[in-house]
């Protein structure tokens, strides 16, 4: 009896569907299912290559489409143009048509050469301008040695005529000389001026020096502002230079060694009428090329802005039609009848949709052909497909990080909505605590869509739980009541049982007991408010909550077990409910069932009322195994011959665990082979045609007559179940397809056995750290308080008031970083742990692999690249 | 008023609360979402509470402390 539709109960149902589409319209009908997000496409070119699959070329093609696209992402990066993100919820792209695409392609084709040749010409104007930059500060500095120079032009002459005259000789003598406009030219004086990067000036003069055994006279001056360098793009300090030398080689040399240390010579005139001349050229030229650079910019600039526009849209497209022909490339093409086919995994109950949108696209495009979609039968395990909603999807997720559940198994999730943080309650169990996290919760919740967008890695993690902590906040609300904490203080909500026994004479400090108030009256809901404060405080709580962990970790593990029950009656294995389900059952209620009758048992006893001694139930337990029939204390008549009997009867269910279950289906494999079956596996074996495996396949795959007559494709779908066998043989469904061993599925079973038994006992000891985290939460927060709170409440006057708030400040943060962040972090990493280890050990397998559907919404999602483009 | 009796009085509310949960849930295909959480919800709220009742039911021993005022005490 299918249910009439998919529940979050089990997985969904699933189909192999097989599509036959024709060749015009694949591609619309892959973006239309791209947009529907319920079809998983088998991959039937497996033998393929990458380049050898049909539309490589188409993926090339975009691959380049996108490189341009990311080009111009870079460009207006570099020109700090903001780029329009694309908001999938607001903007709704329609699937683009075959032309759109080859538009865009030439589009950006033709915008990636302009922008190249933009670039280029600013790239080359820019080191044009530098160039006369440099110039310019080369004419105003040498103008300005050119001008003290003259003054010595005597001195200089004096030096060269005479080697032997001292530098400064008499200084004064020549200062006022009339030939100072003389020119270095009639002294055979040359120079050269030019700009060296500053770092490099001392090796400069040292080579200089070195070569030209000092006959030259170097003069230079520190440009203020540091130059752009066109190349790198980055700034550099320069130097001018002006270096006076004699003799044309040597001033040939000086090029060569300055052009060497990548110095820029320019050309600057000793007349001073000339050199004005030429800075007003320089200047002008640098206006204008100036101007044009602006003008370059501008133009660059408005034509990123406008491409900043629609970026986002077309890399979204580019990447959606990428996917489109990734999926085509899966599928196989029959040449004789021009279709392609593709064969693929969807829900079963989706399918009337995916039929309705093939209808569409092919009415849409006007094709006499209609796009066939056809159910086929497998032997294949399906994927699991578990649907979610906003609530649902976080405790999933818990559950997926633990492993894919088997296809139509109990989903886990379903019990972790309550258990995982009602656990997570019971260690973590403060009212005050509770209603800021509820707080935290329920703001997440109200500013989910602003909130959704922030990227913060850790706060979307938050985030992404922001359901699961609602429902923690609310169970520890209610756990805080039960423990009567709110920041480890008590409530009195309502009257206490007890009352304190004060003697007639009582002096402060001495010690009082309570008495019950009246027999007939207990304290009604959670922990009664006197034991606040008590001495023997944690006497009391500890031995109530190392019970109450035991017994809620009684009431979880039995509950798993019971799923294990559903499972397999759904999987029709009668054999896993006698061999498995029921010993296991009656193994684990013998032990630890009883136990927890014990205990509750021994708290409805009014042990004083019949003056009894108490049993230690922890030695009751130890006594039971140890020496079976010995009771220390009785808890009641009769219990030695009860725990005789459940000890047996735990005994007893080791064996039937152990071989029931193999040794049934050994008997009943055995039977079928009688009687003549042979198992789907083992057809190739059987048949006498070696060879001849299209004949075998096809006469198994009926329905497949029609298109053995094709190509190579249709003949490798025919044979698909021969194909993927690995994919089958993992798991545990024994005697369902596969091969039948006996000792393989013995070992499974003997492995199974002891770790149940063995597991009984540690899992129910590992419920203990509910206790030991509740009592660790609970001991925490009355630390801080007594350490902030509570004496600074004793404090009186405005001091103590001022004192009392910055006090309460602390408390707050540390209320918040230690007792609720972290204490909740811990205490929900251990709930983690009992959902995943404790309960699910009981009845979730765990083998199924998941369903992953070729969907547009999860790609956009989950891809890298394209996140920089979406808001 | 609260004795022990209680128990068995919460447990047939906690079943009454369960079995109105099953029929009032909201219908479609999260139904079972709906009744799977809050039936096991409310056992899990009744456990608790019916185990912290239960272990003051018949208390083996009693609150004791030192340090009550006298103030406090004469009250």
């Amino acid at each position: 009896m299918a249910p009439a539709r998919d529940t979050p109960f089990r997985s969904a149902d699933m189909s192999m569907v097989q599509l036959y589409i024709s060749n015009e319209i694949s591609r619309e009908v892959v973006n239309a299912l791209g947009e529907l997000g319920l079809v998983q496409f088998r991959d039937l070119n497996g033998d393929l290559s990458a380049f050898q699959r049909a539309f490589t070329q188409d993926i090339r093609r975009l691959d380049n489409v996108e490189r341009q696209l990311r080009y111009f992402h870079a460009q207006m990066e570099k020109a700090g143009i903001p780029l329009r993100k694309l908001d999938l919820d607001v903007d709704i792209l329609a699937p683009p048509t075959t032309t759109e695409i080859d538009e865009l392609a030439e589009r950006s084709q033709s915008l990636e050469q302009r922008i190249a040749s933009l670039n280029e010409s600013y790239e080359t104007l820019k080191k044009r301008e530098v160039e006369l930059t440099e110039w310019r500060w080369v004419l105003r500095e040498a103008g300005g040695f050119f001008d003290r120079a003259h003054g010595n032009v005597e001195e200089i002459r004096a030096s060269t005529d005479d080697d032997d005259a001292p530098l400064l000789q008499d200084v004064e003598h020549h200062i006022s000389a009339p030939e100072v406009e003389r020119s270095f030219s009639c002294m055979n004086i040359g120079f050269v001026a030019g700009v060296i990067a500053r770092d490099r000036v001392a090796a400069f003069e040292r080579i200089l020096w070195r070569t030209l055994r000092g006959n030259l006279y170097m003069n230079q001056a520190e440009i203020p502002e540091p130059l752009i360098d066109p190349a790198t793009n980055e700034p550099v300090q320069k130097n001018v230079f002006v270096i006076f030398a004699h003799g044309k080689e040597i001033l040939a040399k000086i090029r060569k060694i300055s052009e060497s240390m990548s110095a820029e010579v320019y050309n600057v005139d000793e007349n001073s009428e000339l050199r004005r001349d030429q800075v007003h050229e320089v200047n002008a030229r640098l206006n204008d090329v100036q101007s044009v650079l602006r003008n370059t910019q501008q133009t660059l600039e408005a034509e990123l802005t406008q491409i900043s526009r629609s970026l986002s849209a077309w890399m979204v497209l580019v990447g959606k039609e990428k996917a489109v022909y990734d999926t085509l490339n899966n599928f196989s093409y029959d040449r004789a009848r021009r279709t392609l086919i593709a064969e693929g995994w969807c829900p079963t109950h989706d399918l009337p949709l995916i039929r309705s949108t093939l209808q569409d696209v092919t009415n849409r495009a006007g094709l006499s052909v209609p796009s066939i979609i056809n159910e086929i039968r497998t032997n294949k395990k399906p994927p699991t497909y578990l649907k979610t909603n906003k609530f649902t999807e976080a405790f999933q997720t818990i559950v997926n990080a633990y492993g894919t559940p088997t296809y139509h198994e109990v989903n886990p999730a379903i019990p972790v909505i309550v258990t995982f943080p009602f656990l997570f309650a019971v260690m973590f169990g403060d009212l005050g605590h509770a209603i800021i996290m509820l707080c935290a919760a329920l703001a997440m919740i109200y500013w989910e869509k602003p909130l959704k967008k922030v990227t913060f890695e850790l706060f979307a993690m938050v985030f992404y739980g922001r359901y699961i902590a609602l429902v923690m906040a609310a169970f520890s609300i209610y756990t805080g009541l039960i423990y009567n904490d709110i920041f480890s203080k008590s409530m009195t909500l309502f009257k206490s049982q007890w009352e304190w026994d004060v003697p007639k004479n009582y002096r402060p400090g001495q010690t009082v007991t309570a008495v019950i108030r009246d027999p007939n009256y207990r304290y009604p809901f959670g922990l009664d408010w006197r034991w606040h404060g008590a001495e023997n405080e944690l006497l009391f709580t500890n031995s109530y909550k190392m019970k109450m962990s035991i017994i809620l970790g009684w009431a979880h593990m039995t509950y798993s077990l019971c799923l294990s029950y559903i499972n397999a009656r759904h999987f029709k294995r009668p054999v896993d409910i006698w061999g498995n389900f029921l010993p296991g059952m009656i193994f684990f209620q013998s032990i630890f069932g009883y136990l927890v009758i014990c205990i509750i048992y021994k708290w409805t006893v009014d042990w004083f009322a019949i003056g009894q001694q108490p049993p230690g139930l922890l030695n009751m337990l130890i006594y039971m195994f140890l020496q079976p029939g010995y009771i220390d204390v009785p808890l009641y008549p009769g219990q030695k011959y009860v725990q005789i009997g459940l000890l047996l009867l735990a005994v007893i269910q080791v064996p039937i665990l152990l071989f029931l279950k193999p040794f049934y289906l050994r008997w009943e494999h055995n039977r079928a082979r009688a009687k003549g079956y042979r198992e789907i596996g083992e057809r190739s074996r059987v048949s006498a045609l070696d060879e001849d495996d299209d004949g075998v396949a096809n006469a198994n795959g009926g329905d497949r007559h029609s298109v053995d007559s094709a190509g190579e494709g249709v003949a490798m779908i025919a044979q698909d179940p021969d194909d993927d066998e690995e994919e089958e043989e993992e798991g545990d469904d024994h005697g369902h397809g596969g091969k039948f061993n006996f000792g393989e599925v013995m070992i499974h079973q003997v492995i199974h056995t002891i770790e149940f038994c063995l597991n009984c006992v540690s899992h129910t000891a590992s419920y203990l750290r509910l206790w030991a985290l509740s009592l660790a939460h609970q001991q925490l927060s009355a630390v801080l308080w007594s350490m902030t709170m509570g004496p600074a409440l004793k404090v009186t006057g405005i001091g103590g008031a001022i004192f009392l708030v910055v006090v309460f400040a602390a408390f707050f943060c540390l209320t918040c970083i230690i007792l609720i962040i972290m204490e909740g972090v811990s205490a929900m990493l251990h709930s983690l742990r009992l959902a995943w280890v404790e309960s699910f050990s009981k009845f979730a397998e765990f083998g199924g692999w998941p369903f992953a559907p070729f969907s547009f919404k999860q790609l956009l999602e989950e891809s890298e690249e394209l996140k920089e483009y979406l808001g | 008023m609260a004795n022990g009796w209680s128990v068995i009085t919460g447990l047939l509310i906690c079943v009454a609360m369960a079995v109105a949960a099953w029929f009032f849930s909201p219908k479609g295909e999260n139904q079972v979402l709906w009744r799977s959480s809050i039936i096991l919800s409310i056992a899990c709220c009744f456990l608790m509470w019916a185990i912290t009742f239960l272990a003051q039911l018949h208390p083996l021993i009693a609150p004791r402390r030192s340090d009550l005022r006298e103030e406090y005490v004469h009250h």
